[in-house]
């Protein structure tokens, strides 16, 4: 049996296939819904965020172009969804017992690397909001200078300075003696 | 003369026009050479991070969603109803034409019920058509306006073409390619 590529699950889902559309979703679910979690830190949330991606996403699916390739496209939606969903609840760096701690199956040898990697989410999370966006684009989303400037409609200038802030902050967050 | 963190930074992310140059100082520059990997460590850090599971299927949750159907823009939504009556018209027109077709060419075929019903519709069509052509526009106490008082062949063409435009410029519309649309 052949896989379908994203485009023929997209072209299927413009004709009002749920299944397709169900397809693309099981595809992409976990990249989208770890996007939100990484901005947000609060799996419900992230996860009802990631819910929300997808049904916009459903919603212009008539307007997405063919020759873009479907994965990048739906996590910047997610992003971008974040990132408006936060400056509309004026969140600022909560406190960290208010937001999710890891709580998958911790086996002894895993536990220094879950520390850490709990370490690095809460010195996201402590970031101003613009500040985390742009880690956000660059770093897992592997966006260029130029193409975060553009999505978040801002000079390249700010996008190198937020940048180049944000990481000498999570350096401090993250080398800070105990 | 150290290299800056913006230069470090930019070398990093390959967003930099002075490779040659920062490699050559890195070379010979233990500090900023230390301060690079200082950087790069957290990058790798930062990039380290793993991916969650998710606890539920969100595909399941929405392929059942009662708010998930297709929805046209506006703008299409009135193309296709424009079609649509312009498509109905153009079949009120063309049944009785393409039933006596059929019956000149076989005379033997017998009529389907269906296609009387057309001929009903058309020669209501016709009537109120007619009716439409003797109607007359009030009069307007104006010499400046002059608006036709009934219809004529060249008014009624100009109404075939504007379907015909509509029908066109509809499908344009609904098969142009369309650029990027950030959400």
């Amino acid at each position: 049996m052949t896989v379908s590529t994203d485009r023929d699950l997209i072209v299927r889902a413009r004709r009002g296939e749920r299944d397709a559309f169900g397809e693309l979703v099981t595809r992409y679910q976990t990249g989208v819904f770890n996007v939100c979690y990484r901005l947000l830190h609060e799996r419900g949330e992230a996860e009802d965020l990631a819910q929300e991606t997808f049904m916009r996403a459903y919603d212009r699916l008539h307007t997405f172009d063919l020759e873009r390739e479907f994965g990048p496209w739906i996590r910047r939606v997610a992003a971008n969804l974040c990132l408006n969903h936060l400056e509309s609840q004026k969140v600022t760096a909560p406190l960290d017992e208010e937001r999710d701690a890891d709580e998958s199956p911790r086996p002894e040898k895993q536990v220094e690397v879950q520390e850490r990697s709990e370490q690095i989410r809460k010195a996201l999370l402590s970031l101003p909001l613009h500040y985390r966006v742009i880690v956000e684009l660059r770093h897992y989303q592997d966006l260029s200078y130029d193409e975060i400037a553009t999505e978040l409609n801002i000079p390249l200038s700010d996008v190198k300075s937020h940048l180049f802030r944000a990481r000498k902050l999570l350096a401090e967050k993250l080398h800070a003696p105990d | 003369m150290h290299l800056t963190d913006d230069q470090l930074n930019e070398y990093l992310d390959n967003e930099s026009s002075e490779r040659a140059q920062i490699e050559a100082h890195l070379a010979s520059c233990d500090e900023c050479a230390a301060r690079l990997s200082a950087l790069q460590t957290l990058f790798a850090e930062i990039e380290s991070l793993p991916e969650l599971e998710l606890t539920h299927d969100i595909a399941a949750r929405l392929i059942t969603a009662r708010s998930l159907s297709v929805k046209l823009p506006p703008s299409l939504t009135l193309t296709v109803t424009l079609q649509a009556i312009s498509a109905l018209i153009a079949i009120l027109i063309a049944a009785p034409y393409a039933s006596g077709l059929l019956t000149h060419y076989s005379p033997d075929l017998s009529v389907s019920s269906w296609m009387n019903i057309m001929i009903g519709l058309q020669s209501n069509f016709v009537m109120w058509f007619q009716s439409f052509q003797t109607f007359r526009l009030p009069e307007i106490p104006t010499e400046v306006l002059t608006l036709p008082k009934e219809l004529t062949p060249e008014m009624i063409a100009i109404g075939v073409f504007s379907i015909f435009f509509v029908w066109v410029t509809g499908n344009w519309w609904l098969l142009r390619k369309r650029p990027n649309s950030p959400v």
